[in-house]
């Protein structure tokens, strides 16, 4: 067994269907799960927050990039059903009389995150129900649909009103606990977000590899030959819709240890754009397009963040009376985020992820040069 | 002579006033390959597809294996024992070629959700049991041994006609619907794909009925039990190749009036 997968050969099915399946491979593996665990020791916490704000993207884009990358059902609503799984895990820790075992033992949040996941998942199906009908464009309108009455009415109009909290509810400290771990500080929220993105993506892997992902992959790719080949197309796309509600819940459920609280700005219609614009700058159809661009474009909009911070301050420093020129350039980190949309489809139409395959590919067969396939 | 295992029963089919099919009714018998020929326009495709389910026949029925199927899906035609191949490829071409004659066994494997998203113990031997399966019956029967791991949509022609027939085949079916399978091949692919039809039809694991629509009349008539012949959507002749050729209605319908020798494209 070689270093380099190139001249590989495997000698049995099993061999074929593992994950990590040269020794270079797991060792990669094993580095990257490395760098990962030592992160908070060698980072401030500035930047372990964008670390857990790219792993909070990744989960939630994960949904996104099942129904467009793999089923090809294009959804522009997807901020609603985190919203769900957000109030839903926020509202069952305030309201629910938890016995004081489950407390004690850190069991509560828990089986909030998977309530969460479970109810997000049915309300992503109930608007996912059109798709029997109806492709394309027309599904973009009514996954939008499911943005406008998730968030601004039922979420802000009547959830939020609960127990006259008004919009905001607050979560008492010692509530997000797993275990005999509260999650209370940057470094265990990272922690956190690093084995719920580890799980979420390993049982994405999973699905998308066995007969559930072809089915899907099928009905992006030819609907009319799945169903010939006996995919009941109807129940496998709803099937997508439910998982990707449930990762939508589980994102909204995690997020909920960082912030503490929860209110409707946080699932605008941004946020579901947002993570359409993650997956096409990072690749559709792949999870390693997911991460690519999710990292890439929570990193950018940080660097913006500091670009314009220092750059205001140091205006403030030369003349003090042209602070009002900061408000002028603060909204530039929204409008870099359609000019790397745009420049990625222009120039890089598969994605970050196209780039590392080729990338992979060409030190696989270094140093030949030939195109290998 | 065996058991009838798909029927169809006087079936109309129309597109607004623009009559398809007209009264057709034929058997097609366990074991044997049944041809529909005609010139172009004549209905074949759309007889396929209202076997297959994509349309539905104005009037008439449709009986398989005993079962009338003229109302069913085609996902629960294929359930039971249904499979197709198209005039058109229609492959995932997304997907590499064993990922797509994987999907032919779609319905063979039972994981749902939750195992497939643990994919250990009996998802992960149930992948390897039926990857074994296409990797030394179908991949092997089909010689695509070379291309198994390629994306389909770059694949040529005559290779992404043979990867739908492994495709088809990999769901196991009783009956095999087979929409014209050599247009675009080349000779040696032709007679390939020949040899292909007949392995299916006659090995011992598979003993496929074949429900053949084609335009090459020398394979036609050397592979068929039966022959079917539509013109304008009606029936006009049915009986064995040599019948159907000395037949003066078909020569009329393909050479017009004039009566000429009616002979293969070589």
């Amino acid at each position: 067994m070689s270093y380099l997968p190139c001249g590989t050969y495997f000698e049995s099915y099993a061999d074929d269907h593992k994950w990590w399946r040269t020794s270079f491979i797991q060792g990669k593996m094993i580095f990257m799960l490395v760098v990962l665990a030592i992160l908070p020791y060698v980072v401030d916490s500035q930047w372990l927050s964008v670390a857990y704000t790219i792993n909070y993207y990744i989960l939630a884009g994960l949904g996104v990039q099942l129904l467009i990358g793999y089923c090809g059902q294009i959804t522009l609503g997807h901020a609603a059903f985190v919203a769900v799984g957000g109030y839903t895990c926020a509202m069952m820790l305030l309201l629910v009389p938890w016995p004081q075992f489950m407390v004690d033992g850190g069991l509560a949040y828990p089986v909030t995150i998977v309530c969460a996941g479970l109810l997000a998942g049915a309300w992503s199906v109930l608007f996912g129900l059109p798709s029997a009908r109806v492709k394309g464009f027309y599904l973009i309108m009514t996954t939008m649909a499911a943005q406008w009455i998730t968030v601004p009415l039922v979420i802000t109009q009547y959830v939020a009103q609960i127990g006259g909290r008004g919009q905001a509810f607050a979560i008492p400290p010692d509530m997000i606990k797993i275990g005999p771990w509260v999650i209370d500080t940057d470094t265990k929220i990272y922690y956190f977000s690093v084995v719920l993105v580890g799980i979420c993506l390993l049982a994405m892997g999973n699905m998308v590899r066995s007969k559930l992902g072809r089915a899907w992959i099928a009905i992006r790719d030819n609907d009319i030959a799945a169903e010939t080949m006996g995919v009941n197309i109807v129940v496998y796309k709803l099937i997508a819709f439910w998982v990707a509600g449930f990762f939508a819940g589980v994102a909204g459920a995690f997020y909920l240890s960082a912030l503490f609280f929860v209110s409707p700005e946080h699932y605008e219609w941004f946020f579901s754009l947002l993570w359409v614009g993650i997956i096409l700058i990072g690749g559709v159809g792949s999870i390693q397009g997911l991460v690519f661009g999710a990292a890439f474009v929570v990193i950018v909009f940080k660097l913006l963040e500091i670009a314009v911070m220092s750059a205001s301050s140091a205006l403030m420093a030369i003349n003090p009376e042209l602070g009002w020129m900061t408000t002028k350039f603060i909204f530039f980190k929204e409008a870099s985020f359609g000019l790397a949309i745009i420049l990625f489809l222009i120039y890089e139409p598969n994605g970050l992820s196209y780039r590392y395959w080729q990338l992979k590919n060409y030190f696989n067969l270094w140093p030949f040069s030939y195109t290998g396939k | 002579m065996s058991e009838v295992i798909l029927e169809a029963k006087n079936v109309f089919l129309s597109f607004r006033g623009v009559a398809a099919l007209s009264n057709v009714s034929f058997e097609v018998r366990r074991g044997e390959i049944f041809s529909i020929i005609g010139p172009n326009g004549a209905g074949k495709t759309c007889m396929m597809n209202c076997i297959n389910g994509l349309y539905n026949p104005k009037q008439g029925r449709l009986i398989f294996k005993g079962t009338d199927i003229t109302k069913m899906s085609p996902h629960r035609r294929a359930a039971m024992g249904l499979s197709r191949t198209f005039q058109k490829i229609e492959l995932f071409g997304g997907m590499t070629v064993l990922d797509n004659i994987r999907l032919g066994r779609h319905l063979h494997l039972t994981s749902g959700v939750l195992s497939s998203c643990i994919y250990w113990g009996k998802t992960s031997r149930e992948e390897i049991e039926h990857r074994r399966f296409i990797e030394e019956e179908i991949i092997d029967l089909l010689e695509i041994e070379a291309v198994r791991n390629e994306v389909t949509g770059m694949l040529p022609y005559g290779l992404q006609k043979r990867i739908e027939l492994a495709r088809a085949l990999a769901l196991k079916p009783d009956v095999i619907l087979l929409d014209e399978p050599l247009a675009g091949l080349n000779l040696e692919e032709v007679e390939d794909m020949a040899r292909f039809i007949i392995d299916i039809n006659e090995d011992k694991q598979w003993q496929v009925t074949c429900v053949l629509v084609e335009h090459d009349m020398g394979v036609v008539m050397d592979l068929s039990d039966r022959v079917m012949t539509l013109n304008f959507g009606v029936k006009i002749a049915e009986g064995t190749p040599s019948e159907v050729q000395e037949n003066p209605e078909v020569i009329k319908a393909y050479l017009g009036e004039v009566e000429d020798l009616y002979v293969s494209r070589r």
